[in-house]
């Protein structure tokens, strides 16, 4: 009975963690990047003083939480053992014996859920939805050509502003927001002052930036000239910009309904490239657009490399329901290429843009050695991050949560959420489903060239598991679609792969530390592999 | 045949649910001795007793079926019959009275026998004194006239001296008209033709008597002439059967033997048996014993079905009622077997043949896990009808699982898989050792013993249709592997033909093809005939390189290049393309003799993976890993349920 509850959702309560935390004499460390600010609040007296001292610390080395034993199991609230210190702790709350064959009576000490360094800001307008866009958006319209007074920028940006003040700081001791990611939208059509403003309410809320810190920018061919990104640069301090060109053919960008043409993306990648405060940029196109051709896609992927960025991003086209593009076309059938031909665009684009030195890091993102996207790293680490604005998503506390998608309800949700911050809180419970988790972890961490980190996910969720997973990959291996490898990054071939599954009497070292998508043919297959492994994780 | 054979399937999916409801019909019974008048006795307080059968020695007493065709209007008789004595309310009721099941309502056809007992008053002609009436006592059993339920019409005529042959005055004699006469004039029983539905325009009476007198050699003037919608012509089917049907030949003044019809399990009184009383008496509170099992039961209850079952207390030579008496399942009651008098000794009944289930086809559970929910689904058809043959069986592709005889019950349906019907195949090896195989899985191509002769089961099916349609029929059955046994015209327009053709041949689609051949005109019946020789094969079904043991099956060497090629077709229609190529293969041993292969998925990427799309892609992947759960794993291919279902609809062989 006990093994199948072994999946359920545990609630984390704040208050008796608080407690065995103090109980167990934690470690404070003095976090030496505190701004003035955390001063301030560290200064507040009384019980809810000492509370914030409880709160989390910077390093994850020793703060661990206790852990949440199963429902039918002797709790076991004072084995501890040190996590590995890695900067790749997910956000989970939950211990889970997944198998039902390895069953460990000491449930594994659970990591507290570290605080988020990233945060997401949604600037959705535009001046009007792209045929293949269902993000949520608010067409401006190209009518006005002066935005910059345009009360529906000023009146969102103000609710933004009060959605970042009423979000529950949980520390003074805030470690530094290290990604800051204004995507859209076409944040580039917002006021650079009104974009600063929202950057100002962060550093208010968690703190200065890190020094370091990488904060990007969605921008469109056609929405900014020379002057406005030296005010992104220099006012906002923007030192990334994910550039839209989406294509570099004039009938792709009008048949997408894109605002701009071809002028217009040659003139901003001059811009972009020629800005002194960007440190690295991203060209994003889209591939698989209805009507191209092998000719155009060899134009993009050669246009795309002279261009010089640090960093590309490739999308494959995704007809999304209720769009435009949804009316016109089905997928795999003209004008959108068939199913083999956008396969051989992706590899077109994986083989060409590596051979110009670009490493293919993610599934849709290519980048030179050190130029990975700090901010999307966050998402394919399962690490916490922040999310402001209509329709974002936050992952706190192992909570992730989305914000409404239309204008009005997000409203709504801003005006509650600040009246529930002056009315104490009440959400502390963070319920957490285990299988959700795991889920998430191998769905995203395959979408990488790193993969998946077995140690890792071991420690989280047993070896039993780690063998189920990898036998129900096994096959994949053969075929090429998954890579073993080793602590070192090197290929294990399968024969030692099967040996070390059987595992057993030979007491071997587990020489397989990562498990990957093969590039392009485990890539391509992604969806496939990743539903295989669900059907391990959450049977 | 196929439509039949999904018609038996349905057919038992709601046994006798009917039966146990108490109706909202108040039974009107006639008090029997007295005066003529009605009193009515709902259920709850109708006393034992209230009719007095003792009134009726066996002179008094008639059994007699109504057979016919399929819709020759034998239920709609049989309700005029019942309003006639005022055993149901006219106009009360639903028509066709006796159909209760779910299945007879919905279709609008019989599948189970139905017995009703009806009081008549009537004077024997021969009394000269018309005023003399006498109360007559008789036992009606309605019959389908359907060719997949003759069984009921076989174990019905064991209860009874005659039948009443209805026939379509318009459709003519038709093929079970002509298997059910031989039925009723085997069994020695009186036959008394009735043309019924006189009233339709196109009525051919006169055709209908010449049919009557050529083919089973009966007199046309003793043709009763009816219209069951109108009623023209009613009056004389009840003397015609006092007249000229025997009263049954018991003896009253001899221990106790009873035939066993039919049971079936109702939910609040257990197993309720029919039963015929052949000699002697039957009481409430007697002990009786079963010869077939030698268990002794104590009658709790026994009646009449009247036509709802109506506790008497006792039943007499001669007449047709109901027991219960504790038995725990159907499975202890054996139709045909004779119950006596415990401490008595008598001879057993001749009783009848058990239904054999001569068509199997396997039935997995859709997901392995359930199949406690199968399998107990299984024990309560098998527990309500004694005439389903069940047996457990398991495939390494779908799981454990049941080869059973004839029907599915139905809210199964969706649920579960059905393999290729197959019949039992006799396999004869060079030690001379013989083998049945009922599932093709079992045969292995490589027995490492050689096979030296096949042997499959036949059966002589008897077809009438309108003769222009001579060609496109003998087509048919030749290509079916027929045999012609017989071709003789049953009137200037009709033709009548035998064939011996193998079971498997018609067990899927035959009827249907016949039907769509002769634009609906064919009827068909068949009979069991024994194995014959045959040059069989086990065909299977590889997906790359392994095979599909639900997907094999045993086929004529001739046919196996178009099945192998058909089967491969479809199911490479139902296989989605996945991530390897797949080679879809029929086989013959090593034999490959069709081959179809299916691209692998070139791609299956999600572009974008933000964060605010995390919980929805990870719903999209869970969707597609549900999606692998309804599939069937094959070695490396994923295999999708109505694969196997969609297989059974092909296989035409
Ligand atoms: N016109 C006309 N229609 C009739 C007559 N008798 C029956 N029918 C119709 O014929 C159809 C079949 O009648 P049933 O009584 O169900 O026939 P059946 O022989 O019991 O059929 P199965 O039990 O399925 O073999 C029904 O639609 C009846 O209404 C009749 O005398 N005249
Ligand atoms: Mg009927």
């Amino acid at each position: 009975m006990g093994g199948n509850n072994s999946w359920k959702s545990f609630g984390a309560n704040s208050q008796d963690d608080t407690n065995l935390r103090r109980a167990l004499n934690p470690h404070h460390t003095e976090d030496s990047t505190g701004s003035s600010n955390c001063m301030e609040r560290n200064n507040i007296p009384g019980a809810e003083a000492s509370q914030k001292e409880m709160e989390m610390p910077r390093s994850m080395n020793f703060q661990l939480y206790p852990l949440l034993s199963l429902p039918h199991r002797p709790r076991v609230g004072s084995k501890f053992s040190p996590t590995p210190s890695t900067s790749l702790l997910p956000c989970l709350t939950a211990v889970c014996r997944i198998s039902s064959d390895v069953h460990t009576s000491i449930p594994l000490p659970l990591p507290r859920p570290p605080l988020p360094e990233a945060a997401y800001i949604h600037l959705p307008f535009c001046r009007r939805r792209c045929h293949y866009c269902d993000f949520p958006i608010v067409a401006l319209g190209s009518s006005s050509h002066r935005l910059d007074d345009d009360p529906r920028i000023s009146t969102y940006i103000r609710f933004l502003l009060h959605e970042i003040s009423a979000a529950k700081a949980p520390s003074s001791l805030h470690p530094p927001i290290r990604t800051v990611y204004f995507g859209g939208g076409t944040p580039s059509l917002v006021p650079p002052r009104l974009v600063r403003s929202v950057l100002e309410a962060i550093r208010a809320k968690f703190g200065e930036l890190a020094a370091d810190a990488e904060v990007s920018m969605e921008m469109d061919p056609g929405t900014f000239d020379a002057r406005r990104l030296d005010e992104m640069v220099g006012v906002v301090g923007v030192n990334r910009v994910s550039l839209g060109v989406q294509a570099f053919q004039e009938e792709l960008l009008q048949a997408c309904g894109r605002a701009h043409g071809r002028g217009e993306v040659d003139e901003a990648i001059e811009l972009v490239a020629g800005c002194r405060g960007i440190e690295s940029w991203s060209l994003d196109l889209i591939s698989s657009l209805p009507h191209l051709t092998e000719e155009m896609w060899e134009e993009s992927l050669r246009l795309a490399v002279s261009a010089r960025p640090q960093h590309v991003s490739i999308y494959d086209l995704q007809v999304e329901q209720g769009t435009k593009f949804a009316k016109l076309y089905t997928p795999g059938e003209f004008p959108l290429p068939t199913e083999s031909q956008s396969a051989y665009f992706y590899k077109m684009a994986s083989e060409k843009l590596s051979k110009a030195g670009y490493e293919h890091y993610e599934i849709s993102s290519y980048c030179k050695p050190g130029h990975e996207c700090q901010h999307n790293q966050t998402y394919w680490q399962n690490r916490p991050f922040y999310g402001f604005g209509l329709g974002s998503a936050s992952f706190i506390n192992g909570v992730r949560f989305s914000r409404p998608r239309r204008l009005k309800e997000y409203e709504q949700y801003v005006k509650k959420l600040e009246m529930k911050t002056t009315a104490e809180e009440d959400d502390d419970v963070a319920i957490v489903d285990a299988k959700e988790t795991a889920m998430d972890m191998v769905m995203l961490s395959m979408r990488t060239a790193r993969g998946l980190d077995l140690k890792w996910f071991e420690s989280f969720f047993g070896e039993a598991m780690k063998l189920s997973l990898c036998r129900a990959w096994r096959p994949y291996i053969d075929s090429g679609h998954i890579v073993a490898m080793d602590e070192e990054k090197r290929v294990v071939a399968t024969c030692d792969f099967e040996l070390e599954m059987a595992g057993g009497g030979q007491r071997r070292r587990w020489e397989v530390a990562f498990l990957r998508l093969s590039d392009p043919e485990g890539f391509l297959m992604s969806n496939e592999l990743i539903a295989i492994s669900f059907g391990v994780l959450s049977p | 045949m196929g439509a039949l054979y999904g018609a038996a399937r349905a057919a038992r999916s709601r046994l006798r649910p009917f039966l146990s409801e108490s109706r909202a019909i108040v039974p009107i019974l006639h008090k029997i001795g007295g005066e003529r008048s009605f009193c009515s006795h709902s259920r709850q307080n109708s006393r034992e007793g209230a009719v007095d059968l003792g009134q009726f020695p066996p002179e008094r007493i008639r059994n007699f079926s109504i057979i016919a065709h399929v819709d020759h209007g034998k239920s709609t008789l049989a309700d005029r019959l019942l309003e006639l004595t005022g055993t149901i309310k006219k106009g009360h009721g639903q028509p066709q009275y006796l159909d209760k099941l779910q299945v007879e309502r919905e279709r609008g056809i019989t599948v189970k026998a139905q017995t009703a007992t009806m009081f008549y008053r009537y004077g024997i002609k021969e009394d000269d004194a018309m005023e003399n009436l006498s109360n007559y006592l008789l036992n009606l059993i309605d019959t389908p006239g359907h060719v997949d339920f003759s069984y009921e019409v076989s174990r019905s005529l064991a209860a009874c001296q005659g039948v009443l042959l209805v026939v379509d005055a318009a459709q003519g004699v038709q093929a079970q008209t002509v298997a059910n006469f031989y039925l009723a004039f085997e069994s020695n029983l009186t036959i008394i033709p009735v043309i019924n539905k006189i009233d339709q325009p196109t009525a051919d009476p006169v055709r209908v008597k010449a049919q009557i007198k050529s083919l089973f050699d009966l007199d046309p003037a003793d043709a009763l002439l009816t219209s069951a919608k109108t009623g023209q012509g009613l009056e004389h089917v009840l003397p015609a059967v006092i007249d000229r049907i025997p009263s049954p030949p018991g003896k009253c003044d001899s221990p106790l033997r009873m035939l066993l019809l039919d049971s079936y399990y109702d939910e609040y009184k257990g197993v309720i048996c029919h039963v015929a009383v052949v000699d002697g008496a039957l009481r409430k509170g007697d002990k009786i014993a079963s010869s077939a099992t030698d268990h002794v039961y104590e009658v709790l209850d026994v009646g009449i079905m009247h036509p709802e079952l109506t506790p008497t207390g006792v039943l007499f030579t001669g007449q047709v009622g109901y027991v219960i008496s504790g038995m725990r399942s159907t499975k202890e009651a054996r139709v045909g077997d004779t119950l006596y008098q415990a401490k008595s000794t008598v001879v057993p009944l001749p009783g009848f043949k058990p239904a054999k289930h001569m068509v199997f086809s396997g039935l997995y559970p859709a997901d392995g896990s359930d199949f406690d929910a199968l399998n107990h689904a299984i024990d309560r058809l098998t527990c309500n009808d004694a005439g389903v043959s069940v047996s457990k069986e398991t495939s390494t592709a779908l799981g454990m699982g049941f080869r059973y005889g004839l029907s599915v019950p139905q809210e199964y349906g969706a649920k579960v898989i059905s393999t290729v019907p197959t019949v039992p195949y006799m396999f004869e090896y060079a030690d001379g050792s013989k083998v049945q195989v009922q599932n093709p899985a079992a045969l292995t191509s490589n027995p490492g013993k050689r096979v030296t002769a096949c042997y499959e089961p036949s059966v002589i099916a008897t077809i009438i249709f309108p003769s222009e349609y001579v060609g496109p029929v003998i087509t048919l059955c030749s290509e079916r592997r027929g045999e012609p046994l017989e071709y003789s015209f049953i009137d200037c327009q009709r033709v009548l033909m035998k064939y011996r053709l193998p079971l498997r041949e018609i067990v899927v689609d035959f009827y249907n093809e016949l039907k769509s051949i002769t634009s609906g005109y064919a009827s068909f019946d068949y009979e069991d005939a024994e194995y014959q020789q045959s040059d069989l094969v086990k065909l299977d079904i590889l997906l790359n390189g392994q095979p599909v043991d639900a997907m094999a099956t045993i086929v004529h060497n001739l046919k196996a290049q178009r099945v192998g090629r058909e089967l491969v077709e479809k199911l490479k229609k139902f296989i989605d393309r996945q991530m390897f190529e797949i080679t879809i293969q029929a086989a013959i041993g090593s034999k490959v003799i069709a081959r179809e292969t299916i691209s692998p998925l070139r791609k299956n990427v999600l572009a974008k993976c933000y964060g605010g799309d995390v919980t929805r892609k990870r719903k999209l992947l869970e969707k597609q890993k549900e999606g692998k759960k309804r599939m069937k794993r094959v070695g490396s291919v994923d295999i999708p349920q109505e694969a196997f279902s969609e297989l059974l609809k092909v296989s035409k062989d």
